[in-house]
């Protein structure tokens, strides 16, 4: 029986193609997904011990592995330099005025020229210049007054020019540099600090976007043709796969913090290619010369990369391959690979005698870009501070932060984290604006895990997208307040954030009054009462403790009365104070 | 006559003739009708909207009409309809002119004898001595014969290394190709961008004359168009005392370009110049040798950089979005396969294929220094020959320019010489499967005004009876070059030679 396909019930073998960026002619496909299902193994080993089991023998493999690449970085010198392209933040498509969108319906943002319709021509649109220039300029880059589009020729259904307009002779921006840090994640034996040279920025086109429904349909949606994308490419100067992660992840935190672009890469709204070359140490240097950086080995390439894990693991998995290659004896061809997430093996794409030739040809249509300086001045003064800076900031006196804390409030919600944050202390501030430094410190951070970690839990369990109006600054700030004021417990506090959370609007002061919830002291006579009750219920574990000295056990006590007592009231502090006292004698 | 009398003339005679000038003709009934009596009345009352009111103008194939069909006369286009008007059709419309209908051409214009058409060659409306049928040139083929066949009133063609003046030559009417810039090319469809300009056919210089003032208007949606600033710039240089004379009393200084008396050139084309010059002369005006060395690099520069930017414009043509599709799956169905294999092999024809191949090659990384490169290096040098001769500067160049070297013993106003070598060959001799080495000869001295992007013009002169040529008289054309932005003096120059019998 004939199916129409794709068929409700059968199995939906759906999948998109990414190929967003670049010429891909040729055995791009992603192989169709892997069956979901197993049959359960007949030989029943208890779960628990199954779980022991395996985290063990990854662990044992970890550390092997860990050891080999020590091993074979004593003996190889790796060297890798970045490509990525970044979809621009612009209203419109490079040279048409159309919309760019990414979730309208397919087609509907379409214009003459982005289908390449005969007689249509090409609308450079300037405005789509600030974010590339933003960009550049995040990117220590020497913005070129004079710079030029060329067509970059291959066939492809997504490509309907049959070329992409790109700057390949003379791009707008060259020679700029990124740094990496120790919190930037770069690999402990490149110290502190990691240099990375950009070689040039580039404006180009980005193509339209395909699904394919095998065996035989291919969608194509036009939307995405023509919209703004920049290239940025990096001096092969990376010698550590964890740098190289780095680097992307780094350039994506510029990228964002600049406004330069919408999404990362977890939203494929960025990508990555990387070369990779090996050198064997203490040997004369590689035969090969790339960007003016001489005695390197043949290099490959690796496309399309789509996170900074598959970055790293690609990287380490293609250097293992160019050693186990070198060491049989064999030669590593200049070639295309691709990289499949989960995979352990980089893939041939194309070899060097299919190597497309682009045929670079400079665009007869569209005249030169010309950048003027006040231009470039101007942005540079209106440039937000960048990463980099803001970890400074955050760790200073101002906000006494962790790298650990600093770092996600910067990268996360495109800084709009950040500002919450930074407005909660700024309330806090408000409210007492003459404490003392350390209590000061203790209450940014206090702020600070707030913000991530328990305003962040509540997100995560609702899997909703940041929204600084779910809690707002004021009823936050006004929480930690009276949490730093021990007007409130923790627990309460806790309580109260997921009320506001789930859309209770008044004003916390008010909330914690109308809901009795601000902490009434209990008396003495009070906990004493408690804790007898409580010592009453166990008096073995009474024993233990005394004669055994086994502290630990206090612990269920306190519990105990924090239960038995009226709810929101009992302090733990409080209740062990006094347990001690009626246990142990002493205060 | 009625401007209704006149056009129902030339739709007689686009249905009368057999001359294949026109894909899609103009249909007998129709809208077209009304607004042709609606001029009428305009014209009666004195009141024209302007001197195209009513008039049929017909335009070739690979200028987009939203009403009518635009195949670029290609197998890959034959059923595509724009969606849009290309904005010289828009201009003439909103002049009162009705689109006469969409004439035949060499596919994509690529072509010098309009023979490599999905729908057949078009047909000379001259024949020879013999009666064999002539080429009509190309690749506006289509539109000179329209015009000289009394089918239209004017015609748009498209002009790329001399595609409006060679037919213009051939079919004894006027071709102009405007300066680069000045005519929007908003949905003309490319063959080489940086060459293609829309050209202008006519019966006289006049009526070539009112179509130009029409359509010399900047185009924002064209980045190639001059720009409205660029404009006054060249306006206000054109309107200094020196340049300004030239269209009024003074003689002119008229350049003969050496290198141009080439073995090629027949006997009675090189009679025709010799009594053209002979002509100015008499009356008032000075001749001028001048040396254009770089001429002899010219047509090999063209047919370098014409086909590599046509390989690139061409690679559009997949028959996906829209456009002819091969019947059946494409490259074999394998599933790797590229989508357009056998739609491109079936849809362009020969010539189209050739020059795709070699701009193809000359783009590729082992050719482009000694071909595009070179190529474009020589392209340099001939707008550096012409501006060596002419008196006037160029007016848009840098101010910073060097200085380029004056040749000393000329400084001329405008240059004249012959159209095309030959007059027009056989159609026989010229169909689509002989050497298209032969074709590209008659582009030799249209072709350098095509890669400086000057203005120039082809009016046919007749030359009474000779020695050679004993029965009959002879059509030829004659051009007549100028400096960027010197539109008006070329064709008052035309004007000056336009329709004379010349006799030795």
């Amino acid at each position: 029986m004939l199916r129409p396909w794709p068929s409700s019930g059968a199995v939906r073998f759906l999948y998109r193609v990414n190929r967003p960026f670049l010429a891909r002619p040729h055995n791009t496909r992603i192989p169709a997904a892997t069956r979901g299902l197993q049959s359960a193994p007949t030989d029943r080993v208890p779960l628990r011990k199954q779980l022991k089991q395996e985290a063990k023998a990854l662990k044992a493999q970890k550390k092997l592995r860990k050891e080999n690449e020590e091993t074979s970085r004593q003996e190889w010198e790796l060297t890798v330099g970045v490509e990525i392209h970044a979809q621009l933040d612009t209203h419109a498509k490079l040279f048409s005025r159309a919309p760019t969108s990414t979730t309208d319906t397919p087609n509907s943002n379409v214009a003459l020229f982005d289908l390449a319709f005969p007689g249509s021509q090409p609308e450079f649109q300037a405005a789509t210049l600030l974010p590339a220039l933003r960009a550049a300029i995040a990117l220590n880059c020497q913005i070129q007054p004079v710079s030029r589009f060329d067509r970059k020729h291959y066939f492809y259904q997504d490509q309907p020019a049959g070329y992409q307009i790109t700057q390949y002779y003379e791009p707008f921006a060259r020679n700029g540099y990124v740094d990496l840090f120790e919190y930037d994640g770069i690999a402990p034996e490149d110290g502190d600090r990691v240099r990375v040279d950009i070689k040039q920025v580039q404006l180009e086109q980005d193509t339209a976007k395909s699904q394919e429904y095998p065996p035989s349909t291919q969608l194509l949606d036009f939307n995405r043709v023509s919209h703004p994308l920049i290239e940025v490419i990096t001096m092969p100067q990376i010698h550590t796969p964890a740098t190289a992660a780095a680097c992307v992840r780094k350039l994506q935190a510029i990228l964002q913090a600049c406004g330069a672009v919408t999404t990362g890469m977890e939203l494929g709204g960025l990508r990555a290619d990387v070369n990779v070359s090996i050198r064997r140490r203490g040997e004369g240097p590689g035969q090969c010369q790339y960007d003016g950086i001489s005695g390197l080995g043949q290099r490959t390439e690796i496309k399309n990369l789509s996170s900074f894990k598959a970055v790293e693991d690609a990287i380490v998995a293609e250097k293992n391959r160019q050693i186990a290659v070198l060491e049989s004896g064999g030669v590593i061809e200049g070639e295309t690979r691709g990289w499949t997430i989960g995979s352990t093996e980089t893939r041939k794409l194309r070899g060097k005698e299919g190597a497309v030739d682009y045929r670079y040809m400079p665009d007869p249509d569209i005249p030169p870009l010309v950048i003027g300086a006040d231009l470039i001045s101007r942005l540079e003064e209106s440039l937000p501070a960048s990463p980099d800076s803001l970890v400074v900031q955050l760790m200073g006196p101002q906000y006494h932060l962790s790298v650990e804390d600093a770092r996600p409030l910067i990268e996360l919600d495109n800084g709009a984290r950040l500002e919450y944050y930074q407005d909660v202390v700024d309330i806090l501030r408000s409210l007492h604006p003459d404490q003392d430094p350390s209590t000061h410190a203790a209450l940014t951070r206090m702020a600070g895990n707030w913000v991530l970690h328990e305003l962040g839990g509540l997100l995560t369990k609702a899997d909703r997208a940041w929204d600084d109006k779910v809690v707002p600054a004021q009823a936050l700030a006004d929480l930690i307040d009276h949490l730093q004021q021990k007007r409130i417990t923790g627990p309460t506090a806790k309580q109260v954030l997921a009320a506001v959370f789930d859309g209770d609007r008044r004003p916390v002061p008010q909330l914690l009054k109308e809901d009795n919830l601000l902490l009434r002291p209990l008396l003495r006579e009070e906990y004493l009462a408690l804790a007898e009750a409580a010592i009453a219920q166990n008096p073995q574990m009474v024993d233990q403790i005394r004669r055994k000295n086994q502290l630990g056990k206090m612990g269920w006590f306190v519990g105990q009365m924090m239960r038995t007592g009226e709810k929101g009231r009992v302090e733990a502090p409080k209740a062990e104070e006094i347990l001690r006292e009626l246990i142990l004698g002493r205060q | 006559m009625s401007l209704l009398r006149e056009a129902e003339r030339c739709l007689a005679n686009q249905n009368a003739h057999v001359l294949n000038a026109f894909i899609t003709p103009l249909p007998r009934a129709g809208q077209w009708l009304d607004r042709v009596r609606e001029a009428d009345r305009r014209s009666e009352q004195g009141k024209p909207i302007s001197a195209v009111d009513g008039r049929l103008i017909s335009i070739k194939d690979n200028i987009c009409t939203r009403d009518l069909p635009t195949t670029c006369a290609s197998g890959i286009l034959d059923k595509f309809t724009s969606p849009f008007n290309a904005t010289v059709v828009d201009q003439l419309e909103a002049a009162g002119a009705v689109i006469a209908g969409k004439t035949n051409l060499d596919e994509f214009g690529m072509g010098s004898h309009s023979v490599y058409s999905r729908f057949g060659a078009v047909k000379n409306s001259r024949r020879d001595g013999d009666g064999q049928d002539l080429s009509a040139g190309g690749s506006s083929g289509g539109s000179a014969v329209a015009v000289a066949a009394n089918q239209c009133y004017a015609a748009l063609g498209t002009d790329t290394g001399g595609s409006v003046r060679l037919p213009a030559a051939y079919t004894g009417t006027v071709g102009f190709k405007p300066s680069y810039g000045l005519l929007s090319r908003w949905g003309v469809v490319a063959y080489a961008n940086s060459l293609d300009t829309v050209g202008i056919l006519g019966r006289d210089t006049s009526s070539v004359r009112d179509v130009f003032s029409i359509l010399n208007q900047h185009d924002a949606r064209d980045p190639t168009n001059v720009s409205s600033f660029s404009r006054s710039r060249i306006l206000s240089h054109l309107q200094t005392p020196q340049l300004a004379a030239r269209l009024t009393s003074s003689p002119l200084r008229i350049g003969v370009p050496l290198e141009y008396n080439i073995k090629e050139l027949t006997p009675s084309v090189r009679r025709a110049w010799l009594l053209s010059l002979a002509h100015l002369q008499e009356q008032g005006h000075t001749i001028h040798p001048v040396s254009l060395p770089t001429t002899k690099h010219a047509l090999s520069a063209y047919y370098v950089l014409a086909p590599a930017e046509a390989s690139s414009n061409l690679a559009k043509y997949d028959g996906v979005r829209y456009g002819t599709r091969a019947e059946g799956p494409d490259s074999d169905g394998q599933p790797d396969g590229y989508l357009y294999a056998s739609t491109r092999g079936n849809g362009f024809g020969a010539e189209v294929q050739r020059r795709i191949l070699l701009g193809t090659f000359s783009l590729s990384a082992d050719a482009m220094d000694n071909y595009f490169i070179q190529a474009q290096r020589v392209r340099r040098l001939v707008q550096q020959d012409f501006n060596a001769v002419f008196t006037a500067t160029h007016p848009l160049a840098a101010a910073d320019a060097p200085e380029t070297a004056r040749s000393g013993t000329a400084d001329v106003d405008v240059i004249v010489c012959p159209t095309a070598p030959s007059p027009p060959p056989r159609l026989s001799d010229v169909s689509a499967d002989s050497s298209p080495l032969d074709a590209y000869v008659n582009d030799v001295f249209t072709v350098p005004a095509s890669l400086a992007g000057l203005p120039a013009i082809s009016v046919p002169v007749t030359v009474a009876e000779s020695e050679q040529n004993p029965h009959a008289a002879e059509v030829a054309g004659i051009q007549v070059i100028g400096q960027y932005g010197d539109d008006e003096l070329v064709m008052k120059v035309g004007e000056l030679l336009e329709g004379k019998g010349l006799d030795g």
